[in-house]
């Protein structure tokens, strides 16, 4: 009887330890993007906060392509316990949609958001407009003169210019598309003058806004950034329209409770440190919180709002 | 002279010797890129001084693109992309038991075309990246069938053979998320491929697991590699002789690479390709390109180190990338609060001035630290054949997963050493399967995206200065030959 006893105690020890002493062994963060870019700085960045805050080593793993699949489905179906976190990014919201997997926002259970980077309307120094009101003026009078860039087709920067233009009735055919890779290479075609408008995300194009090469006509968010105060909204200019990409961390669907709860705290302890806005200011990111419950509602919007932006740019027929 | 003063100092010093020595393990691995050696340092450089940091970076990508050789080399499989032509002719002398004197010589061509390129990166960098900002799609296109033209230099022989080669490179180049439309195609519903084939599993796998088939399957004497038999040590002496010999080849090619690294759309391994191709092409020992030559084993060394210096050049003058490397770099600046672009010159010249100095202090660093690493593999090889071929396959399994840590990779690799090897029994070379693979989806995104571009107009392909300069050059790989017969004739 009493070695009965001894092992239930030692089982519901194990058990309640589990869950209690999370994390007792190494966690893995899987990063759908590339190592060196900026989704793979944050991961790192976190990773290590991470180990300090929670005690166990955080261990980035970078797991990429499919345009993201890859990385979040390895995250969406690893086990639920809690020691495979995933770096998400706004294209949870997008891919399924675009049919490039069958994951979409409900694979995921959310801790929290970090981060959001409004997109800009950026154009050559030298352009004739100073203004995005001249800007769609111009477009609307001359369809199919003007080429945008900024990354691939139906990626977060193709899809802001689509609700750009739809926001002032402007059907998005009215200028031509130029798929590229990412802002990068979007950003050397406008230094080349061979596309005129890109739009992606400002720290993107930071070097060559600061150095007087680009100029910003408009900043696709809700309010001015306070990092940019000279660079006017769409919405002052009387564009109804906000968009841009967004990170944080979830966890495949049907992890405990408790283990999200511990991760949720560690996160907003990590968000409100000095180290953390530093690291936040030095890449140009930057940063929202919302917690668990929020994260989760804002996915969900999200993924309707995209939805219907990918319509409008015909992407889903 | 103070930048001088602050990049001789030990905490400059040090991290940069132990990143170099770390560079060249990870080109040394077959499947391990420069880029990866770099990924994997940024994190440790957000703890030093920028200079320092900056100095690691550039360490680790020098010598693990000079290191990519050994392994292509000794064993026929590429370290790094940039080390794909490296295989030609470095293979073939190791062959015929002079691996070692091809390896030094290759450690010196690399030293020099990077002194090269970094001479190039500090005295021209602003004219020849405004240059380069005037490629779009339209030159980047004729590019791209410039570098494919080569693969009908590549082939020795028989011409039908290596174009089906190349054309089967292309077919295989469509496989993935089209870049233009966001569709995947023939990737029958499997998220792994829709990336496409990884281009670096496919070229360890046509290149080494192939030639480990081919070992195993002959007899116990055939079994042993061509390293075994001759002496340690490294020629570095009767190379300097080789290359002082041919020193113009060193500098034309060392040009090139600069000048592709220099373009944003391209780097080192297609800097490699075009180098080693324009030099069989003018080259009057053409037809023994291939056979095991000198010449066919500086070209593309001198090129893919000074297309390093290159890739700096857009990063420097505009703070856009030249290529991954640089990609990265460009990030990892932020952390180190300095800012990427025109501006740097104006508010950290003297940080530019001891990273220029560094630069080239890297080159003679490079000439030990590559001895060393050279020493290194020649003692790993003289293990028993059978270990090392074990090891090699071990390795390339986890160099291949290593990429993007998919075990998907792992059976790309496989598959196509199986392709390789089949098609080394009929004859079918190997060389053109890669270029096709490479510049296939350069070639076609921007046929697609300059047509997307013109509206479906297809004369900015032909009208405008650059495009045409590509077309004469590719008539002339063609057709440059026949050409001066027929002078000949008529004088």
């Amino acid at each position: 009887m009493k070695k009965v006893l001894l092992v239930i105690l030692l089982v519901a020890f194990t058990i309640g330890g589990l869950a209690a002493n999370y994390p007792s062994k190494p966690v893995t963060i899987i990063c759908p993007w590339g190592a060196g870019g900026g989704t793979d700085r944050l991961a790192r960045f976190l990773a290590d906060q991470l180990s300090k805050e929670l005690g166990a080593p955080f261990v980035v793993v970078n797991k990429t392509g499919g345009g993201g699949a890859v990385g979040h489905s390895a995250g969406a179906y690893a086990k639920p316990d809690g020691y495979t976190l995933t770096l998400v990014t706004l294209e949870l919201a997008t891919m399924h949609w675009l049919g490039l997997t069958n994951l979409n926002y409900d694979n995921f259970d959310y801790v929290a958001q970090l981060n959001t980077d409004p997109a800009g309307v950026i154009v050559k120094a030298d352009a004739p407009w100073n203004s995005v009101t001249e800007l769609l003026v111009d477009i609307a009078m001359n369809k199919g003169k003007y080429l945008f860039s900024g990354s691939g087709a139906g990626s977060v920067w193709d899809l802001s210019r689509i609700g750009m233009l739809n926001a002032v009735g402007i059907s998005p055919d009215y200028v031509t598309w130029v798929p590229t890779a990412g802002a990068a290479p979007s950003i050397v075609e406008l230094l080349g003058g061979h596309v005129d408008v890109i739009t992606c995300s400002i720290p993107e194009a930071w070097p060559q806004i600061s150095s007087g090469q680009l100029k910003v006509l408009a900043i696709m968010a809700d309010s001015r950034d306070p990092r940019f105060p000279n660079i006017p909204t769409l919405k002052e200019q009387g564009v109804n329209w906000s968009s841009g990409t967004w990170r944080g961390v979830a966890v495949p669907k049907g992890t405990p409770k408790e283990v999200i709860k511990t991760l949720e705290n560690a996160l907003k302890k990590i968000y409100n440190s000095d180290a953390f806005k530093e690291f936040m200011n030095k890449n140009g990111f930057g940063m929202t919180w919302r917690g668990s419950e929020e994260f989760y509602n804002f996915v969900k919007e999200q993924d309707q709002v995209w939805k219907e932006v990918l319509k409008i740019g015909g992407y889903i027929k | 002279m103070s930048y001088v003063l602050s990049a001789l100092q030990p905490n400059v010093l040090i991290p940069l010797l132990i990143s170099m020595f770390f560079g060249i393990f990870v080109g040394g691995m077959p499947g391990l890129t420069a880029t990866m050696a770099v990924a994997l340092i940024i994190p440790i450089t957000y703890y030093m001084p920028p200079l320092a940091a900056l100095a690691m970076i550039l360490g680790a990508s020098f010598s693990s693109i000079f290191a990519g050789d050994i392994p292509a080399t000794f064993l026929r499989i590429p370290g790094t992309p940039a080390s794909g032509a490296a295989v030609l002719d470095g293979f073939e002398m190791s062959k015929k038991g002079k691996g070692s004197l091809a390896l030094s010589l290759d450690l010196i061509c690399s030293a020099t075309g990077g002194i090269i390129g970094v001479l190039l990166l500090i005295l021209v960098a602003p004219p020849l990246a405004k240059f380069a900002l005037r490629f779009t799609n339209f030159e980047y296109f004729w590019l791209g069938i410039f570098g494919l033209s080569m693969s009908a230099v590549l082939s020795r022989g028989n011409l039908m053979k290596g174009l089906s080669s190349a054309l089967l490179g292309l077919l295989i180049s469509t496989i993935g998320l089209d870049i233009t439309t966001g569709y995947p195609r023939f990737t029958f519903g499997s998220i792994e491929l829709m990336d496409g084939i990884g281009f670096i599993p496919a070229m360890i796998g046509l290149f080494g697991i192939s030639e480990v088939l081919k070992r195993i399957q002959g007899s116990e004497k055939e079994l042993e590699l061509p390293a075994i038999n001759e002496k340690i040590k490294p020629s570095l002496f009767e190379a300097f002789k080789i290359m002082v010999k041919k020193f113009f080849i060193v500098v034309k090619s060392a040009v090139i690479g600069t000048f592709v690294g220099a373009l944003p759309g391209a780097g080192a391994d297609i800097a490699a390709w075009v180098a080693y191709g324009v030099e069989k092409k003018t080259s009057k020992k053409g037809e023994k390109f291939g056979t095991g030559i000198v010449e066919g084993v500086i070209a593309p060394t001198s090129a893919n180190n000074a297309a390093l210096g290159g890739t700096w050049i857009p990063a420097l003058v505009f703070g856009i990338p030249g290529d991954t490397i640089t990609a990265i770099v460009l990030g990892a600046m932020l952390m180190y609060g300095l800012r990427p672009g025109p501006l740097i010159f104006q508010e950290n010249g003297e940080l530019i001035k001891g990273l220029f100095f560094i630069a080239i202090l890297i080159q003679f660093l490079l000439i030990i630290v590559g001895y060393l690493g050279i020493r290194v593999y020649t003692y790993f090889l003289k293990m028993k054949t059978s270990v090392v071929l074990t090891a090699v396959i071990m390795f390339s399994m986890i160099g291949a997963y290593a990429i993007r840590n998919s075990y998907f990779d792992i059976y790309v690799m496989l598959a196509f050493g199986l392709i390789g090897y089949l098609f080394e029994k009929i004859d079918v070379p190997l060389a053109p399967m890669i270029l096709g693979i490479i510049l296939g989806p350069m070639i076609e995104n921007n046929l697609r995206v300059g047509l997307t571009k013109t509206g479906g107009n297809w004369m900015p392909f032909f009208n405008r200065p650059i495009s045409i300069s590509f077309i004469i050059l590719i008539f002339l790989v063609f057709f440059g030959g026949y050409i001066v017969k027929l002078v000949k004739k008529l004088l």
